[in-house]
């Protein structure tokens, strides 16, 4: 049994995250692919940059990496001051449970579960006793707007609102780095500003460092710090907006 | 992961499949109950015939034959019965006669010993007749507790003309209620060589289906007591007839019972061809039967024998272990199924477990929570099926020996441990089932699995 309380969570260093030289090849069959092609940038704690670039130039496969979920070819990711590629699998899994919220194009909620309990999962990974869980998740249901619907399933509820218990579940382990992969894919142009415009938000109050991938070039012209174009596997352009 | 939560986790995992987690447990419940009431069925015999044996004192007798003998002609304490025995020349055979019997009652240890006589006989009552064997008991036997009666008394006397009855017999003489039965006169006819009756010049016709040169006489005895049949098997492991020697020794009649005791005559043997001790205690066994043999006697003792049936009863419980396996083996591989099934399903949750941060070992050991509660699930309610079942086997079962004069028993035993071995047995071969299964869960990619539908 874990105890969340017990668990340091990573100190900020100067960089929230530095990737170095990151590659990604897949191998389909007898051929190499490549995804990521000596990838390298820098964010700064408390930023929120924005990844933006046509299908296929490596977007999702970049925030795969840096979330924890995949595992680079070549190269480094550094996630305040630790080295991904040096963590064990469960040091990996403990990286993903308090180190880093995600966020889904897809929403990726359980359907058979309230919207409650979609935001309290991840702490049942932490061990934090239920009563704990449940208010945590209720706050920041409140939050994001959702205090009336927490009892209801994800089919009930609209896109946006989906969207809205994804980020209440990516913040629930207070982790200071959230990675948001296309979180609005899925959503008509007006959500989809309210939906930036809240992880902005959550930006600015909760000093949160963001990388958003998103092919919405303007929104995240918009609200984020600095776009990192890419295009075919490499960094195409680095652009510092604020 | 907190142990409560691990706990409501799977339980609403389980809960969200209803149906198949019904079956699969159903596969477990069957699985177990087989083999509940197959071992509480070995159980139920072994603790029949070890409760059977104590309360008949069977554990405190030690039979005597004559040196080189005993059942079927063997001495059941010679390392190898197939090797002759070698009796040093000049050796005169010891005689199991009255002086050794006073020689053997006088060992320290010994309660009791008495001679194994029987005889055949014809057995009139109630307009019925049954041919039996006749068991000489004596009268401070047949007052002990070695012999258990249903109604009436013991004989009190070595030289009464009366008889206790064995109520199964009674039974076969049609008798409605052995209680009615004391104080009332029985028929014994027996018969003994006559010479009378040969005819000296046609002896051909004796080996030829003639009349044999026996007669009949017939003797009264008052019904005392009425034995209780023991319930294992019909009627007991006595004779269904006991008298006192002194009431027997007046009875003329063969003087064999077997070809065992013809082959003996011939030999010229004279003597009893068995004697009955009884020791104080089963610690007493061994040192009663050291100084028999000293005397020069084979021995044999149930005590010893009681761990070849011990080890017979384990291969029994083995054999129908191995059956309740087979139903258990099946029911692992319905769980295989189910858990294999389940991860194929819930590929996109695992995905989103690991996203979330669940290790390794949380998505391993939310499986194999899931199957050990259908292990536990399985275990209880097969236990629960396991003992109805034996309970109607043992209704149907007793309901027809008890049609044949049986009297009812319980076949099946359920002590403790086979309750805490169910279980145990339940969860561990569902733990095992689970654990491939959980294992695949543990190592699904989390980037194939939140793309998977």
């Amino acid at each position: 049994m874990r105890n969340a309380v017990a668990e340091p969570i990573p100190q900020c260093p100067s960089a929230a995250v530095e990737v170095r030289g990151l590659a990604k090849i897949y191998r389909l069959g007898r051929v190499d692919v490549p995804a990521l092609r000596d990838v390298s940038f820098r964010i700064e704690p408390g930023r929120f940059t924005a990844v933006t670039g046509v299908s296929g130039s490596g977007k999702s496969t970049l925030l795969n990496l840096v979330g924890g979920l995949d595992t680079a070819s070549a190269g480094s990711i550094t996630v305040m001051g630790k080295d991904l590629a040096q963590m064990s699998r469960d040091g990996l899994a403990r990286y993903r449970r308090i180190g880093v919220g995600m966020i889904f194009q897809s929403f990726n909620l359980l359907s058979s579960r309230t919207a409650l309990e979609n935001v309290e999962f991840p702490l049942l990974f932490a061990g934090v006793p239920k009563a704990e869980r449940r208010e945590r998740a209720a706050a920041l249901l409140d939050q994001v707007g959702l205090a009336g619907r927490s009892r209801h399933r994800p089919i009930e509820l609209s896109g946006g609102e989906q969207q809205r218990v994804a980020i209440a579940r990516a913040l629930v382990n207070r982790p200071p780095l959230v990675l948001a992969d296309e979180p609005t894919g899925n959503l008509d142009s007006r959500t989809a500003r309210e939906i930036v415009g809240l992880l902005a938000e959550l930006n600015r109050s909760r000093e949160l460092t963001i990388l958003m991938v998103t092919h919405e070039t303007a929104l995240a012209r918009e609200f984020a710090h600095a776009v990192i174009r890419l295009h075919d596997g490499r960094v195409e352009a680095e652009e510092k907006l604020r | 992961m907190r142990f409560r939560d691990h706990l409501e986790l799977s339980l609403s995992n389980l809960w969200k499949v209803k149906l198949r987690t019904l079956l699969t447990t159903a596969g477990v419940v069957v699985g177990i109950g087989a083999l509940v009431s197959m071992m509480s069925f070995g159980t139920g015999m072994q603790k029949n015939v070890t409760e059977t044996f104590k309360s008949l004192d069977l554990f405190n007798s030690i039979t005597v034959f004559p040196a080189g003998s005993g059942p079927g002609g063997a001495d059941p304490d010679r390392p190898d019965p197939r090797q002759p025995r070698r009796i040093p020349a000049g050796t005169a055979k010891a005689v199991l006669d009255d002086r050794a019997l006073d020689a053997i009652a006088r060992i320290p240890g010994v309660e009791t010993v008495y001679p194994d006589v029987s005889f055949p006989a014809l057995v009139r009552f109630n307009g019925r007749e049954e041919f039996r064997l006749v068991q000489v008991l004596p009268a401070k036997i047949a007052g002990s507790r070695m012999i258990k009666l249903r109604a009436g008394k013991p004989y009190l006397s070595d030289d009464a003309d009366e008889i206790i009855v064995n109520e199964y017999l009674l039974r076969r003489l049609d008798v409605k209620d052995p209680a009615s039965v004391t104080g009332k006169k029985l028929e014994i006819a027996s018969v003994s060589f006559d010479l009378g009756r040969l005819n000296p010049m046609n002896l051909s016709s004796l080996f030829q289906g003639g009349k044999l040169p026996v007669s009949e006489e017939t003797y009264e005895f008052v019904i005392v007591g009425v034995g209780e049949s023991t319930g294992f098997g019909p009627g007991s492991i006595w004779n269904e007839l006991m008298i006192p020697p002194g009431a027997a020794g007046k009875i003329k009649k063969l003087p064999f019972t077997s070809i065992w005791d013809i082959f003996r005559l011939q030999e010229g043997a004279i003597g009893y061809a068995a004697l009955n001790v009884r020791v104080s205690s089963p610690g007493e066994v061994d040192a009663v039967k050291s100084r028999i043999k000293e005397m020069g006697f084979s021995t044999f003792a149930l005590a010893d024998q009681f761990t070849q049936v011990r080890q017979a009863f384990f291969f029994l419980d083995m054999i129908l272990a191995a059956v309740g396996m087979i139903a258990i083996f099946v029911a692992a591989l319905g769980i295989v199924n189910t858990m294999v099934m389940s991860i194929l399903e819930r590929t996109r949750e695992i995905g989103i477990m690991k996203a979330v941060g669940a290790s390794d070992g949380d998505v391993r050991s939310v499986f194999v929570f899931e199957s050990s509660i259908i292990g536990f699930a399985g275990g209880l309610l097969g236990y629960g099926l396991g003992w109805i079942v034996s309970r109607v086997i043992n209704r149907v079962v007793n309901y027809f020996l008890a049609r044949q004069g049986v009297p009812a028993i319980d076949y099946f035993a359920f002590p403790w441990w086979l309750f805490a071995g169910a279980m145990v047995f339940a969860v561990a071969v569902s733990l095992a089932a689970g654990i491939y299964p959980a294992h695949r869960a543990a190592l699904v990619d989390p980037v194939k699995a939140l793309r998977h539908d």
